[in-house]
């Protein structure tokens, strides 16, 4: 059980969705809390530029109509990313005629930490984004995933329907193509 | 720079990063990174990277929590007693029993009628002739005949045209009928057929 900043137990997501099926609403505040951040990073690491906030309340939307066949098998924020992911996918379909994903640009990353901000240098940051930038589409999902949001293999596995074994390949190809990257910056 | 052979400490590099491994597995990872020159450089990229967040709009959680929809338990589908549903299952193979057997019943029954219906162009004049004496005494009854072979001949009634081999032997009533039933029989054409017209004649053409 993790604990809260006061020492209390804080309580999992499987007891905050019983306590919401219950018919809490508190508890669906507090699990909507706890993931979106982590869903709008995650829509943004991909290299979504418009809508983030109405694709997490989508995915929210969807998770929270279909609680019922979450088993638990996996963390909830690892269903709440495969869920998220799919929308992308369907987003990126819908508007692949119309509008092009345009990839992240250095204008659009702007750390939502903005004390933080002033300490990290925005040369540094601007590479990095650039290496980012080098990798394929898939390999920056595994690759996000796995740094930024720390999911396991069998998670990212999980979230992108593939293998361990592929997520641990695209890991290795990314982290070498971003350590030649800001070698040659 | 050597590059790291250690794969499976590749791998870990980002747990150690969030602080998800297991205290063996940590002191593992921090020993040999502490020797690895590769693996350094590659925490400290995944610490650049780490930090670099990209911009990701902060989420209004009330917004997100009213849009949700109510929970709706799904109702499981009502259970019958097994007691009433194996007596379904009863009434059902009852059922099958019955259609089945009256449907054998049926099928003997043509069967019957047909070989009768053969038959009985040369036994009819007799069955006719019988008719009557059955209806003042019955065979049956007195002995001659057995009562189910009387049946057999006397309760199918034959198609007219298949009398027609034995017409002589009617008598009058019974061909008054028998012309009767033709009069009414519609497998006949209503009408002439036209002259079939040869296509190959090179007189046509």
């Amino acid at each position: 059980m993790i604990s809260s900043p006061e020492g209390r137990p804080e309580e999992t997501d499987l007891e905050l969705i019983n306590r919401w099926k219950a018919g809490d609403s508190r508890a669906a505040t507090r699990l909507v809390g706890r993931h979106s951040q982590a869903l709008a990073r995650f829509a943004a690491s991909a290299g979504e530029r418009e809508g983030i906030e109405e694709l997490v309340q989508d995915t929210f939307v969807r998770a929270f109509a279909s609680l019922d066949s979450f088993r638990g098998e996996s963390t909830l924020r690892t269903w709440l990313f495969t869920i998220e992911r799919r929308l992308m996918l369907d987003r990126r379909r819908s508007e692949r005629r119309s509008r092009e994903t345009v990839p992240v640009e250095e204008s659009d990353h702007v750390s939502e930490y903005g004390a933080l901000d002033g300490l990290i240098a925005e040369e540094a940051q601007g590479r990095v984004r650039k290496s980012l930038d080098a990798l394929s589409p898939t390999q920056r999902e595994v690759f996000t995933l796995r740094v930024q949001q720390g999911l396991s293999y069998k998670e990212i596995a999980e979230v992108l329907g593939s293998t361990e074994g592929a997520a641990r390949v695209h890991y290795h190809n990314a982290i070498k193509t971003v350590k030649e990257f800001l070698k040659d910056e | 720079m050597n590059k790291c052979t250690d794969s499976n400490i590749q791998e870990m590099l980002p747990d150690l990063l969030h602080r998800t491994l297991a205290d063996d597995a940590r002191r593992r990872v921090e020993a040999h990174v502490a020797t690895c020159e590769s693996c350094q450089e590659d925490l400290d990229v995944l610490r650049m990277v780490k930090s670099a967040a990209v911009f990701a709009p902060s989420i209004d959680v009330d917004r997100v929590v009213r849009q949700l929809p109510p929970y709706q338990t799904i109702i499981p589908a009502i259970e019958r007693p097994a007691s009433t549903r194996v007596v379904s299952w009863l009434v059902a193979a009852s059922l099958a029993l019955v259609v089945l057997g009256g449907g054998s019943v049926l099928m003997i029954q043509s069967k019957d009628s047909r070989s009768s219906n053969s038959a009985g162009s040369n036994q009819l004049p007799n069955t006719i002739a019988t008719r009557p004496e059955a209806t003042k005494q019955s065979p049956a009854e007195s002995g001659v005949v057995p009562k189910a072979v009387v049946q057999s001949i006397a309760a199918p009634r034959p198609h007219a045209l298949a009398l027609a081999a034995d017409v002589d032997g009617l008598s009058d009533g019974n061909l008054m009928q028998l012309m009767n039933d033709m009069d009414g029989f519609d497998a006949l054409p209503a009408s002439e057929p036209e002259p079939v017209i040869s296509v190959d004649s090179g007189d046509s053409l």
